[in-house]
């Protein structure tokens, strides 16, 4: 049983360079989508960790977790995204009553 | 170990691994394109083919238990949510950016670009039949 736990150590230490590489992408990201996008990435990666360590530990019950895990990182996604877009529509929304509030005062 | 082990060993480690080359794959896309929904097309295919055979190999690794099934519902779970994630990010995308028509071409209508798409089919087939016909 040597051999299985060499594999899931080095496994674990090539996805945490991988998720390092994910938040240079995050940080960097110019767009908010990009950032999002990072973070699902992020969310992935860190899945596939958590079910190589029910694996590792012979705890089943981690993979419940990783389940939830995946539920929670999709809301994030989906809530973010909306509340981006309520967000940008309401700067609009102010942006043109400003246009018309400067418009009123100049007739 | 016995052979039968053995095998298993090395073809769940090899589904372990065509996960890992994926994700590098994902990770080399995404920095190697320019723009938002480019990028998402390379990050998407982390979330569905990437984990689902890293998490193949799990199984095989893991035997039939109860962790197998719900390894396999986690699978299914991607499967459903990564093209619903994808496409509310690409409207969040298409919804806040005021400048999208310097990296895409948009059509307000889409019968517009169904008429396109046919005249080009049409000249394609003609020059097909032009060069039948020499």
């Amino acid at each position: 049983m040597e051999i299985y736990h060499t594999l899931y150590i080095t496994l674990l230490i090539v996805l945490s360079f991988m998720l390092l590489v994910c938040l240079i992408r995050a940080v960097r990201g110019p767009r908010i989508a990009d950032r999002l996008m990072a973070v699902n990435m992020m969310g992935t990666m860190v899945m596939v960790m958590i079910s190589i360590l029910a694996l590792m530990l012979k705890e089943g019950y981690l993979v419940d977790i990783c389940l939830i895990y995946a539920m929670i990182s999709f809301l994030a996604v989906v809530v973010l995204s909306k509340v981006y877009i309520g967000i940008y529509e309401e700067r609009q929304h102010h942006m043109e009553a400003g246009k018309e509030g400067e418009t009123d005062e100049r007739s | 170990m016995s052979a039968v082990e053995w095998i298993r060993f090395l073809i769940g480690s090899l589904f372990l691994l065509t996960g890992m080359v994926i994700f590098f794959t994902e990770l080399f896309g995404v920095f190697h394109f320019n723009f938002v929904l480019n990028r998402m097309h390379a990050a998407a295919m982390g979330d569905t083919l990437g984990i689902s055979s890293c998490l193949i190999g799990l199984m095989i690794f893991s035997g039939v238990n109860f962790t197998t099934l719900k390894l396999f519902f986690i699978i299914v779970f991607l499967w459903f949510s990564s093209p619903v994630s994808s496409h509310v990010l690409s409207r969040l995308e298409v919804a806040t950016n005021a400048n999208l028509s310097e990296h895409c071409e948009i059509y307000e209508d889409v019968a517009v670009l169904e008429q396109e798409l046919a005249a080009k089919k049409d000249t394609e087939t003609a020059t097909e039949k032009e060069a039948h016909t020499s």
